[in-house]
């Protein structure tokens, strides 16, 4: 027994099983680990998420669903039949918050909101109104899946105020990733409609 | 027969998908399809088969299809056919473009092929391409059974549910549109309280929509708008809009960027009144910004206006300035200056103006408030003797109470003046009879005004944000202008409320009320807003 297996035999894993046959267990990325004796597929649907526990041999056994379990990029390594899993695979069941900070330039028209813009509605611009910190700096929170990925543009509740960039072109879309954290900060540059 | 013409034009274009819908590339059925709109992943659970539209299929207990990612994953008891030939293992990843296919047999490893599924070879794990997302169904935006995938462009599910939604209906079929030109989100449909936009065809390049809007004033409308989009460099839409009690509309837009400092623009919207056609131009010239514009009606009114802007220029403390110039011209088909008796004779003014503003930045201030102002002079010239006066300023503050209370507070004032020398009497004559409001009381103060105006406001703004994802907003708004009156300008007193939830991981709400106080003759106005959020 090796001492990350002894260190992990006592916990709980979440993983996606992709198939289980035999006393093979594949999971998401790739990785196979060895059922131990007793256990059986019965309980592991392919695709859907559930919990197994480590012995101190590195075999496992399905459980029920546990709120304690780890993820499973901390199976160790030795574990694995073959590759394990990838090391960044995340629980993407779990939410995080992000946050959109946007300054504005001084001739925005003081009255006026401003509002995100993003791919998830089909780009409606006023989609989400954005709240105000000062004068000219405004801050959105999301709350995504993990590993989200939002493409946003930022506008003052129509296509015709969109933000353009310093040429006064339509810019590229911002990329926000949502991540336990991320915060993406955003200069608008001009208005459509504002010299 | 215009109104006739631009709803043909708009019946064609979505009469003819064709030319602008995509062939999907593949198709997903399961007996569960779920569709995750943040990450852009589709599921199919149950028993999931997959088929490309080059014959391939692909049988599995559940696949996965990451959107952003164009991969496929066929998980447990997974096969892949393509003409005679067929492979089968624990799990397939593949393509939904590109040939490769991964075969992972859990007891002897990974072997590599292709879609024509020709000789297999050992290969190396690549965990990227087996990732089969951790993800919970309660959490989807759109259950269906069948989704029909056009990569970089949309996804069609048949039916579609959106188990998310309070009380959203489900449809025999959606179109989820996520290809991210900017000119997606361009419309050349008139505004509206709200637009709940349904896809009918799309493609990586193109998207035709019904909208189901509510506009103020005729309320319930329907609107069809055709979008042809080539990245965020360009595009063209047309729209027809149709109130279920009102005058339709219909409008057209265009955009095009010319290299990286000039962009050209056309738009054109029609109703019963008349059709304003514009086109313009912008222009980076260094730091310096230049503008160009045309309009014109139906009506026989048209402007040109030609600007150039510095950028932002230090002054001090953080301060800018920053000075536009412009030139152009009004016009008017039978003479501009219409209470001239000779107004025949002016059927073109030309016009030339400088516009100087000053901002400061925003300034910590003591009590834990912050501050900023803006200024702003300017005065046009006319080839006549006239010219228009403007001074503006506004000031914004704001507070924080609590980490979740913030409290603003703004004024804004401007002061215009259209002067005439010489001939101010007779553009601004006294009225001989006092201006009735619509309630029937007379406005006397009306005979002051000679063509100077104040517009004033004072604003209070109260924001709770008690979660990341939720608001609320309280304002309060007095205008005291010049001239005002019951039924002319902006009502003296304006309150509102708008609250922003977010009851599920894809679904938010945000609703507002607001009123228009002692105004018009009657007591108070009441205005909805509503908006789902996903």
């Amino acid at each position: 027994m090796t001492p990350a297996l002894a260190a992990a035999a006592a916990a709980v894993f979440r993983i996606v099983p992709l198939a289980c046959e035999g006393d093979r267990l594949a999971v998401s990325g790739g990785g196979v680990l060895r059922l131990a004796a007793g256990a059986s597929c019965a309980a592991v649907v392919p695709g859907r998420a559930l919990t197994i526990a480590l012995d101190a041999d590195g075999r496992v056994t399905p459980r029920p669903p546990d709120p304690q379990a780890r993820p499973a990029a901390e199976i160790p390594r030795v574990a694995y039949v073959f590759a394990p899993a990838a090391a960044a695979q995340t629980d993407q069941t779990e939410l995080v918050d992000a946050t959109i900070d946007v300054v504005v330039p001084p001739r925005t028209p003081p009255t006026d909101d401003i509002y995100i813009s993003t791919d998830r509605s089909g780009w409606s611009p006023s989609e989400v109104r954005m709240d105000r910190v000062d004068a000219r700096h405004y801050r959105l929170g999301l709350r995504l899946h993990r590993g989200a990925r939002v493409l946003f543009r930022v506008t003052r509740g129509s296509y015709g105020t969109i933000e353009r960039d310093a040429a006064m072109a339509l810019p590229p879309a911002h990329v926000l990733v949502a991540e336990p954290g991320a915060d993406v900060t955003v200069v608008v540059a001009n208005w459509a409609d504002v010299d | 027969m215009r109104r006739l013409a631009a709803g043909v034009a708009a019946g064609v274009l979505a009469a003819v998908p064709a030319a602008a819908s995509a062939r999907p590339a593949a198709s997903l059925d399961g007996g569960t399809v779920v569709f995750f709109s943040d990450t852009l992943l589709v599921v199919a659970r149950d028993g999931a088969t997959l088929r490309f539209a080059d014959g391939t299929t692909g049988h599995a207990d559940a696949a996965c299809v990451d959107l952003k990612n164009d991969r496929v994953v066929l998980a447990g008891h997974a096969r892949l056919a393509h003409a005679e030939k067929s492979a089968a293992a624990d799990a397939i990843a593949l393509e939904l473009e590109g040939p490769r296919v991964d075969l992972l047999d859990a007891s002897s490893g990974v072997t590599r092929t292709t879609r024509a599924l020709g000789p297999t070879v050992p290969a190396e794990l690549d965990a990227a391409r087996f990732a089969f997302p951790d993800v919970a169904d309660r959490n989807a935006f759109i259950r269906a059974k069948h989704a029909a995938i056009t990569p970089h462009a949309d996804v069609r599910f048949r039916p579609a549910a959106f188990p998310t939604s309070v009380g959203g209906l489900p449809v025999p079929s959606y179109l989820y549109t996520f290809a991210t030109g900017a000119g997606f989100a361009a419309t050349s449909l008139p505004g509206s309280d709200f637009d709940q936009p349904y896809g009918l065809w799309g493609s990586p390049t193109s998207l035709t929509a019904l909208h189901a809007r509510w506009e103020d004033g005729p309320g319930p409308a329907i609107g069809l708008q055709e979008s042809f989009v080539s990245g965020d460099d360009a595009y063209a839409t047309a729209a027809f809009d149709q109130p279920l009690r009102g005058y339709s509309t219909h409008g057209f837009d265009a955009y095009r960027r010319l290299g990286r400092r000039y962009t050209v623009s056309a738009d054109v919207t029609g109703t019963i009144y008349g059709t304003l056609e514009h086109v313009g131009t912008t222009a980076a010239i260094g730091a310096f910004g230049g503008r160009a514009d045309y309009s014109r009606t139906t009506a026989g009114a048209s402007t040109f206006d030609a600007s150039l802007h510095t950028p932002d220029e230090p002054l001090f403390a953080g301060a800018t300035w920053r000075l536009k110039a412009d030139a152009g011209f009004d016009a008017q088909r039978g003479g501009l200056l219409f209470p001239l008796p000779d107004a025949k004779r002016y059927p073109l003014v030309w016009r030339h103006g400088l516009d100087l503003s000053v901002a400061t930045p925003v300034v910590r201030m003591p009590l834990k408030t912050t501050l900023a102002m803006t200024f702003d002079a300017a005065r046009t010239w006319y080839a006549f003797p006239h010219r228009y006066d403007v001074l503006s300023a506004s000031a914004i503050a704001s507070r924080q109470l609590t980490r979740k209370l913030r409290l603003f507070g703004g004024y804004q004032e401007s002061w215009s003046a259209q002067v005439y020398p010489g001939l101010q009497q007779l553009f601004y004559p006294v009225p001989t009879v006092p201006i009735l409001t619509p309630d029937g009381t007379p406005y006397y103060g009306y005979a002051a005004y000679s063509g100077a105006s104040v517009l004033r406001a004072v604003d209070l703004d109260a924001q709770y944000t008690p979660t990341s994802t939720s608001a609320v907003h309280l304002t309060v708004v007095h205008t005291d202008d010049f001239p005002q009156y019951r039924g002319f300008g902006r009502p003296q007193w304006q309150a509102g409320a708008d609250v922003r939830v977010h009851p599920f991981p894809n679904f938010g709400i945000d609703v507002g009320r607001f009123y228009d106080f002692a105004w018009g003759g009657t007591r108070w106005v009441p205005r909805w807003s509503f908006a789902i959020t996903p």
